[in-house]
């Protein structure tokens, strides 16, 4: 036969109370079990011995006597002062919510309006073609940039100062990459890779001395670039990153007359 | 909603909107009702008038969070179980420390804080009064409280939990150790008689 353990007992004796804390009438085992009916009537004693107490009477003034006590020690601000920083905070949200309306309203009207009130010309302006040469875009793949560099410096190693039809291409072409060489240098300066950021500055000084050289380039600006800028060397650094550069699939879109995108 | 807790509402109602005299009749209806919870919890007239101030302070700072549809009564029976505690267990630190500074180097013991009540104390209460606190001594606060509550309040397991901000489960169990607690120091007692 299985016991009750005291806290089965503790858990009998309450909750079969119904205001009196009495339980075990009608409990089979209790009735059944010596030994358990015993240590019940133990508990019962122990606890009927804990019974409520006789509380002190307060006469029917004690809550006018309490009020004084308390009203003495109420704070001096009201209810109504301690709930003003709610309000206080609500109206501010509300003004702020009226002018964030206001000032929407406001672009939005004033969209409309200028859309209802544009010149017919501007109107046909902004309706130009997706197409046109200043807003065309071009995606540039980093590796065909580094291709591109790297057979413009080896024709620049390789460049006749005496034949000018040879060395002006260098100078349109050095153009073309310099936007795009921007980009992809600005881009791997943020993504934190010293190796191609560095390469792609030195490789801008180079097109920028190219590209923008006044009355083109002749003979001693040639050998300027070629030794003072290190030109070989650049060649090498281009080489290296265009065969192991993780990152020559990236792309970066520009304009197709200079400037990024 | 009974006519009492029409009562309160309209009386927190105008305490919100400024009338502070109107915490009055709150205090004056809930008070009585609280000082029978306070005093069963302390065991002490003078501890039982405090926690009911504090219980009324503590409420008073509160009630712009009271929701409406609640029960006042309900509420303030929550703090005041609360204020009870915090009493409690200031009580419980303040005879450690003075068991502690009653430590004597010399003597290489513990001087334990006396716990017979004092005379006047002592003439004040009944019998069993002073026989219930001394088995109660033993109690943590919580299970004080607990027991408190089932014992003499009579309040379910539940209602126990809520109060306590615990589950129904960790209420039955202070309950029960509190009632372990109470019988041993109930054996020591009659052993000592």
């Amino acid at each position: 036969m299985k016991h009750y353990s005291e806290e089965e007992l503790v858990e009998r004796y309450y909750n079969g109370s119904t205001g009196t804390g009495q339980a075990g009438a009608g409990d089979g085992h209790l009735d059944e079990c010596a030994e358990c009916a015993a240590a019940f009537a133990a508990l019962e004693i122990d606890l009927a011995a804990m019974r409520p107490v006789e509380i002190p009477e307060k006469s029917e003034h004690y809550g006018e006597q309490m009020w004084a006590r308390v009203e003495a020690a109420l704070p001096s601000r009201n209810l109504h002062a301690a709930r003003k920083p709610r309000l206080v905070l609500w109206r501010g949200l509300a003004f702020t919510a009226g002018c964030a309306v206001l000032v929407t309203a406001s672009f939005y009207g004033g969209r409309l309006y200028e859309h209802l009130h544009q010149p017919p010309a501007i109107q046909g302006q902004r309706r130009a073609p997706a197409g046109s040469p200043q807003q065309k875009v071009v995606v540039v793949v980093l590796g065909d940039h580094l291709d591109r560099s790297e057979r413009l410096l080896v024709e620049l190693k390789h460049a006749d100062p005496g034949s000018p039809e040879l060395v002006n291409p260098l100078t349109e072409e050095a153009r073309g990459l310099l936007a795009a060489n921007r980009v992809f240098r600005d881009d791997a300066q943020r993504e934190g890779d010293p190796a191609l950021t560095q390469a792609l500055s030195h490789l801008d000084q180079v097109l920028t001395e190219i590209a923008n050289r006044p009355g083109g380039l002749d003979g001693a600006a040639l050998e300027r670039i070629r030794n003072e800028m290190n030109a070989d060397g650049l060649l090498f650094e281009v080489r290296v990153l265009r065969s192991k550069n993780p990152h020559r699939n990236k792309t970066v879109r520009v304009m197709a007359r200079g400037g990024a995108a | 909603m009974d006519s009492m807790s029409q009562g309160d509402g309209a009386a927190i109602e105008a305490v919100l909107a400024g009338d502070r005299d109107a915490f009055g009749e709150l205090v004056r209806r809930h008070s009585r009702m609280l000082f029978r919870l306070a005093f069963r919890m302390t065991g002490n007239e003078a501890d039982a008038d405090d926690v009911v101030q504090d219980a009324f302070l503590r409420a008073y700072q509160k009630l712009a969070t009271f929701e409406s549809r609640a029960d006042f009564g309900t509420w303030i029976y929550r703090i005041a179980v609360h204020c009870a505690l915090d009493r409690l267990q200031r009580r419980r630190q303040d005879d450690a420390r003075r068991v502690s500074e009653d430590y004597d180097p010399e003597e290489g013991g513990v001087q334990v804080a006396d716990s017979k009540p004092d005379p006047e104390r002592l003439a004040i209460s009944t019998e069993i009064a002073v026989l219930q606190e001394a088995a109660m001594r033993g109690l943590t606060a919580t299970e004080r409280t607990a027991f408190v509550l089932r014992h003499l309040e009579e309040r379910s397991t539940e209602e126990i939990a809520a109060v306590l901000d615990v589950t129904p489960n960790t209420a039955k169990q202070s309950v029960y150790r509190a009632v372990q607690k109470v019988r041993r120091r109930l054996t020591q007692l009659k052993v000592m008689a």
